[in-house]
């Protein structure tokens, strides 16, 4: 069953935007092409500590459906392109779970968190 | 024995169910001037979300968004 995943990378600032492209289409290739890709780039931006000699990086944001057994193949490509300094792959987590808690249910958790307080001074 | 006043969640309260580590202006208000991690005792976030902000924080370390330390001179 495929899973949300979202990818994070920071590309060497000193890429072109058209080889960042061909970079992120050729992942794209390997994960399938999955229909509801969605790249968000945020562009260059300066980096909180400077990592070998680089001060900016190139952050996209990827949000794709994938299934898991081609995400080796994935990272591995991406790990020995040195284009890219940093990566991050997780599973995109606002999709998982229930849905929001009501007014009455928060109200109800509230007073369950207030029960369990006074018990715990006696 | 005295008992510390209760402080409401941040996270709670403006109903917020991931905490995003992409997100680095809130959660530069959760470390400290030198890139601590804040203890939930001083900011009053509930267990579940200093798990995930404590996750989110390292996240964001690691993508370079909010430093691992500040003010170190080298």
């Amino acid at each position: 069953m495929p899973r949300q995943y979202e990818a994070v990378f920071v590309f060497d600032s000193a890429l072109e935007d058209a080889a960042i492209n061909e970079r992120l289409e050729r992942y794209a290739g390997l994960l399938g092409t999955p229909d509801d890709l969605k790249w968000d780039h945020w562009g260059r931006r300066q980096l909180a500590y400077p990592i070998g000699r680089r001060e900016i990086g190139y952050y996209v944001v990827g949000r794709f459906g994938a299934e898991s057994a081609v995400l080796p193949e994935y990272e591995r490509a991406i790990k020995l392109d040195e284009g890219i300094i940093r990566h991050l792959l997780t599973i995109y987590e606002h999709e998982l779970g229930a849905p929001p808690m009501t007014e009455e249910e928060m109200a109800a958790a509230a007073r369950r968190r207030d029960q369990e307080d006074d018990e715990d001074e006696d | 024995m005295m008992r510390r006043p209760q402080k409401s969640c941040p996270f709670c309260e403006t109903r917020v169910r991931f905490i995003d580590y992409k997100d680095d202006r809130t959660l530069g208000r959760f470390i400290t001037d030198h890139g601590k991690i804040l203890p939930s005792r001083l900011s009053g976030v509930c267990a579940r979300h200093q798990r995930q902000l404590a996750l989110a924080v390292k996240r964001a370390r690691y993508l370079a968004l909010i430093p691992y330390i500040r003010g170190h001179q080298a």
